[in-house]
């Protein structure tokens, strides 16, 4: 124990076919510190981290437990090095009891018969030391988001583990779970756990880390200690250049109204409770309104409700003063483009061509089907015009199968389509996620443009960011309701993180 | 790339290979079983079953016996082609085979009992039919129902109905339903002189050409019209084909309602050329419906592949008979009719094995192609 | 009225046997349509026992041997179940499609073989198994007591104690229900599987051998079993994946079942002239009604069904 560090990796490079997703990475987790492993969606962090935890083996470096070098083939080999992990997506069983999640792979029997009570003492007496409040006999399905991470927390802590990876673990939360979150993760290192905390939420890594290191595009690029450091160094070094990525913007133009929700309610699918409350806005054309807002607030829910995925439990939408709250999904879609926030759950049908997907929502109009019959010749050079206008890229062109693209070309491919759909509102849902930093300028030249042709733009997104670059105006949506109007040139990001967390509201103006 | 190398990447090639593969081994596997049980006989018999209608001697009796295969070819082609629609949609439809006893029930009932002409019983079973898949689509698509666990319910359900209905028109001194031919001449399917073709083999009627052009109108359905696009759509990718304003729901009950007005018509091909008669007796719900799942995967999902396998299926089933009583029993053909499915099932990993042997790099790897697997309720 | 009870136990035995098989494979997250087939294995196993065992053993020899030749044959015939849906991510619908077909061709022609080697002019698929069938009976009375009723009990028993007391149950559930969180904490999801594919073989085996030997003492193998591995797919889900419950929807069906042969025996029933074939067709239609109100929130394992891959994580 002559190290300090309790693991580390060192020069680890791992490559898949086409791309290098780490390359020569190291990182040095010290005994009882909270380590920041900070980078942008793609930067690398997962795949690391999945080294670490023995789902992918690396092809150079070397790892190492308290200075003696290890070899991890698979999540037991790391279990057994005392290494843990709260996924993103919680590895959790449904309609198990908190308890039986947390001793599942790890049960104690007698005579072949589970021991509960043993077990139950030591869950109890781990959520009292830690401050982990759960009721350990209440079943996965019954409980918050934030519970069953706390069940995730004291799984890895029943198995004794000493060093807890945590993979974006705030994404899902409400901001007070996030204070408590971060208020455990403290008092675990405080105990001499030694923490691996991966997030792009700088506010998150200067509150709660002691170092960080920062990846970018599979490169290391270096390892900081927070207090010698500031949040625009750090974005600096995450994004490779000055944040500053203001797109060239002229004020907007506001006409007529093209969308006037009133009092819009939709049901969650997860809870009992609505998960969009009473919501009403309107977006003008020639404006980007953007609905920004933690994850998990009743984006989702709201888009469905908007674009009739679901049925509305009451208010009404009106586009361009026709009624369409009871409209089809197809009746509203001759007035309304919408970028959906899954490419591959809604977006696209992988297994269809590039020039089928092309023509989604369109294939049975008269452009595209003749007496029932699909006209392929005008189908393809509909797809090609639109695939070399958007510079799609792709293996064979027009008839790749689209699984076989890359994410940043499919999701060009959908913006293509609903830009040059007949539309006077673009509902353009998180447009960017996993895209790269080129890739994302280009969407948002196109949202402005959409703009500035007189179209009215609905934005929904998570990045500060992106709300602040992109909106002429901002509504902040917190557990399903808008709790904000505010105008991006007379607030600056504290105050709508403030906002988005529920700390601030401003009374909305009705139809500002 | 070369030339060779892409040929046996095409989707359509490694399909044809995987199809030949699962029939090679299905037919070895099926000689080692010969050979199991008697040594002596195994290769003459595994010739015997391949060689069908050909192990009669003359041409016209040659002609008459490869009628009596097509003439059951019909019914399983119909069978296939209603599980192969509904697949392509996302639906495993494995009520076919009940889709296919109601319309036995349906047309047999229709000739029998209400003496109607053929054409009045043909479409009496493509009604019930279709109202049987409905009943499965319905319930798949507003009640979040499995279409298998439903499918396998109302096959029953059917059969017992079926067995009920037939009974006032079975023959006094057997469980057999009267024969058509007999009680109303009228509701035998016309044969526009095909039958003297075959040897004048009455069995031969307007059934088999019209199976046939079932299965290249349903291709043509599937390939080429919006209609199609639609379904394969919803079966790829259901949530995205609501995201895209087609009306999944409607799509489903559609697509149930086609694939048993095919099953029932194809019952209506067999019974109503007096070839069989149904049994009211019968405690099994007829295989016609589950090999007709044969047919459709070794077809390799595709319509037209589906008639070449239902023939194939067909051939060897009707060459079992031609085995010697003594020595072999005929069910060696369902035998390897069923070896040959349970290795369709294995059709992916042919597949990944032809794609994973080129140097060339992968694009779709197994689990990415691969459909999940239904979800019983 | 004692004759429905014993058909009405007997086949309630059966019936939870096959159902109890089917729901340790489903809990596991393989779906198992091949139950039928199963079961014809396990009777042919269990048939071709008694006929070569010679009947003047004890009873409990007997009893012993025949249901493990059955339980073998129902492994064994399972077993082509878990390679294909385990570890070749075969369409489980499909398998247990060609595993139904198969069972019913295999059987016949095996038996036939075995009956044409024998004596060249018998051509039938059936096993006489008069005398050792006696051995699984005591006679109380009337009433024809069946040890295998015992067995069945037994394994009620043992099932919900496996799956709700002990760690085996405790993974294999988390198996069919998100085996990502079960790999996740070192659980070997295949291992897993296979354990629930395998029980299933075991319990729909002997409840094969129990059905072909509850009224009669000769079995024609080309009718298969009639159905009867679908009818407990109807009880499994009608029980909802959980053993008290599949008892009790068993014994629902399995009185139904014994309706259909004895009802005439009632002379009420006899007077409503219903015909034996809706009685048979009860307990589809119960199901199907029970899958329609339920299917919403389906207490069916999540994740059956869908092949597990160690890549996709």
């Amino acid at each position: 124990m002559d190290t300090p560090y309790a693991i580390e990796m060192l020069n680890i490079t791992k490559r898949f076919p086409g791309i290098i997703a780490n390359d020569n990475i190291t990182l040095q987790l010290k005994r009882g510190e909270i380590h920041a492993l900070l980078g942008e969606n793609g930067a690398g962090k997962s795949t690391l981290m999945s080294v670490l935890f023995g789902l992918y083996q690396a092809e150079e470096g070397i790892i190492k437990k308290d200075g003696k070098v290890v070899s991890i083939k698979n999540p037991n080999d790391a279990n057994d090095l005392g290494i843990g992990m709260v996924h993103q997506h919680f590895k959790l069983v449904q309609c198990f009891t908190v308890l039986e999640n947390i001793i599942l792979g790890v049960e104690t029997t007698k005579n072949g018969i589970l021991q509960k009570d043993e077990a139950r003492k030591k869950v109890m007496a781990l959520s009292e030391k830690y401050g982990l409040m759960v009721d350990p006999d209440a079943l996965i399905q019954d409980i918050t988001v934030g519970m069953q991470q706390r069940t995730e927390i004291l799984k890895m802590l029943y198995r004794d583990n000493e060093i807890l990876i945590f993979d974006e673990p705030t994404a899902v939360l409400t901001p007070q779970e996030i204070a408590e979150l971060m208020q455990i993760m403290k008092n675990l290192a405080k105990e001499g756990k030694s923490i691996l905390f991966i997030s792009h939420k700088l506010n998150e890594i200067m509150e709660v880390a002691d170092r960080c290191t920062v990846l970018r595009r599979g490169k290391y690029i270096g390892t900081v200690d927070i207090k010698d450091t500031t949040q625009e160094e750090l974005s600096r070094m995450m994004v490779g250049r000055d944040v500053q990525l203001v797109v060239e913007k002229g004020p907007a133009h506001p006409g007529e109204v093209v969308l006037d929700i009133r009092n819009m309610t939709v049901a969650s699918k997860v809870h009992n409770n609505n998960a969009v409350k009473n919501v009403s806005l309107q977006v003008r054309s020639g404006e980007i309104v953007c609905i920004a807002g933690i994850d998990g607030n009743g984006q989702t829910e709201f888009v469905y409700g908007l674009s009739g995925l679901e049925p509305l439990v009451s208010g009404t939408i009106t586009m361009l003063g026709k009624d369409i709250t009871r409209a089809t999904i197809r009746e509203r879609a001759s007035e309304m483009s919408h970028i959906p926030e899954d490419r591959h759950k809604h977006g696209l049908v992988l297994d269809y061509s590039l020039e089928y997907n092309i023509v989604l929502q369109r294939y049975w109009q008269p452009e595209f089907t003749k007496n029932g019959f699909l006209d392929q010749k005008a189908i393809r050079n509909y797809a090609e015009r639109l695939i070399e206008e958007n510079d799609v890229r792709s293996g064979q062109g027009a008839i790749t199968t689209t699984r076989a693209m890359s994410g940043g070309n499919q999701q060009k491919a959908i913006i293509a389509r609903e830009i040059d759909k007949k539309h006077e509102l673009l509902l353009a849902v998180q447009p960017t996620r996993g895209l790269d930093v080129g890739a994302i300028e280009t969407v948002h030249r196109n949202l402005i443009r959409e703009r500035d042709s007189g179209k009215a733009v609905l934005l929904i997104s998570l990045e500060l960011e992106e709300v602040m670059n992109v909106a002429d105006r901002i509504l902040v949506m917190y557990e399903g309701e808008i709790v904000g109007d505010l105008d991006p040139k007379q607030i600056t990001v504290e105050e709508l993180g403030l906002y988005m967390a529920g700390a601030k509201r401003n009374t909305v103006k009705e139809g500002a | 790339m070369n030339g060779k190398d892409s040929f046996f990447r095409r989707p359509g090639v490694q399909t044809f290979l995987s199809s030949i593969i699962c029939v090679v081994f299905g037919l070895l596997l099926g000689y080692i079983i010969l050979l199991l049980i008697n040594a002596k006989g195994a290769s003459a018999g595994i010739v015997t079953l391949l060689k069908n209608y050909m192990n009669y001697p003359t041409r016209p009796a040659q002609m008459k016996y490869l009628g009596n295969t097509l003439v059951k070819m019909a019914p399983l082609l119909m069978c296939a082609l209603s599980i192969c629609f509904c697949y392509k949609a996302g639906l495993f439809n494995i009520g076919a085979a009940g889709q296919y006893v109601v319309g036995a029930g349906a047309c047999l009932y229709g000739a029998l009992s209400l003496k109607l002409p053929w054409i009045a019983c043909l479409l009496f079973s493509i009604v019930i039919g279709a109202l049987w898949g409905m009943i499965v689509g319905a319930l798949k698509a507003y009640l979040n129902v499995n279409e298998v666990i439903s499918g396998i319910m109302l096959n029953w359900i059917g059969l017992y109905l079926v067995n009920m209905s037939l009974a006032p028109v079975k023959e006094l001194a057997s469980p057999y339903t009267q024969k058509v031919a007999a009680v109303n001449k009228a509701a035998l399917l016309p044969s526009m002189g095909l039958s003297s073709l075959f040897s004048k083999n009455q069995y031969v009627t307007i059934a088999i050409p019209l199976s046939i052009l079932t299965a290249i109108v349903l291709w043509v359905v599937l390939n080429k019209t919006a209609f199609g696009y639609e379904l394969k759509a919803t079966g790829y990718n259901k949530e995205a084909s609501r995201y895209a304003g087609m009306r999944e729901k409607r799509n489903i009950i559609i697509t149930l309602m086609i694939g048993g007005a095919l099953a029932g018509t194809g019952a209506a091909f067999l019974y109503l050329t007096g070839f069989e008669e149904w049994s009211v007796t019968q405690s099994s719900v007829p295989g016609m419906g589950f090999n007709g799942i044969a047919a459709t995967f070794l077809g390799g999902l595709s319509p037209i592949g589906t008639i070449f396998a239902s023939y194939f299926i067909q051939h060897i089933t009707s060459g079992g008979a031609y085995l010697d009583k003594a020595i072999y029993p005929s069910q060696i053909s369902d035998l390897i009719i069923a070896l040959i499915i349970y290795l369709c099932g294995f059709v992916l990993f042919f597949k990944t094995v032809m794609n994973s042997r080129r140097p060339a790099k992968v694009i779709n790897n197994a689990n990415d192609t691969e459909k999940k697997g239904g979800k019983a309720q | 009225m004692t004759l429905l009870i014993q058909y009405t136990l007997i086949f309630a035995s059966v019936l939870l046997l096959v159902a109890l098989g089917g729901c340790f494979s489903e809990h596991s997250g393989v779906i198992n349509l091949g139950l039928e087939g199963i079961m014809v294995l396990g009777a042919l196993g269990g048939a071709l026992a008694m006929k070569y065992v010679p009947s003047t053993v004890p009873a409990i020899v007997m009893i012993f041997v025949v249901s493990l030749c059955a339980i073998l044959m129902g492994m064994l015939y399972s077993a082509l179940l878990g390679v294909a849906a385990i570890h070749f991510k075969a369409d489980q619908t499909l398998i247990g499609t060609a595993m139904n077909i198969m069972s019913t061709a295999a059987a016949t022609v095996i038996v036939k073989a075995i009956n044409v080697a024998e004596n060249p002019d018998n051509i039938s698929s059936a096993i006489t198994y008069t005398g050792a069938r006696a051995a699984f009976t005591v006679r109380l009375g009337n009433f024809e007591f069946n040890w295998f009723i015992l067995i069945a009990v037994c394994a009620l028993i043992i099932s919900n104690i496996v799956l709700y007391y002990t760690r085996f149950g405790l993974r294999l559930m988390a198996c069919g229900e998100n085996p990502q969180a079960a790999d996740s904490v070192g659980i070997n999801v295949y291992k897993m599987r296979w354990a629930g594919v395998l029980i299933s073989g075991l319990l729909g085996g002997l409840g094969g051998i129990v059905y072909i030997t509850a009224g009669v003492s000769e079995w024609k193998f080309e009718v298969g079993v009639a159905g009867f591995g679908f009818l407990a797919l109807a009880v499994m889900i009608f029980g909802q994946w959980k053993p008290k419950r599949i008892a009790l929807a068993a014994l629902l069906f399995g009185f139904f079942r014994a309706l259909s042969n004895v009802y005439t025996g009632f002379p009420f029933l006899a007077a409503l002239n219903i015909p034996s074939t809706v009685y048979n067709m009860f307990p589809y239609i119960i199901s199907l009604i029970v899958l329609a109100f339920t299917s919403r929130n389906s207490a069916a394992p999540k994740a059956e069904g869908i092949p597990y891959d160690k890549g996709s994580r």
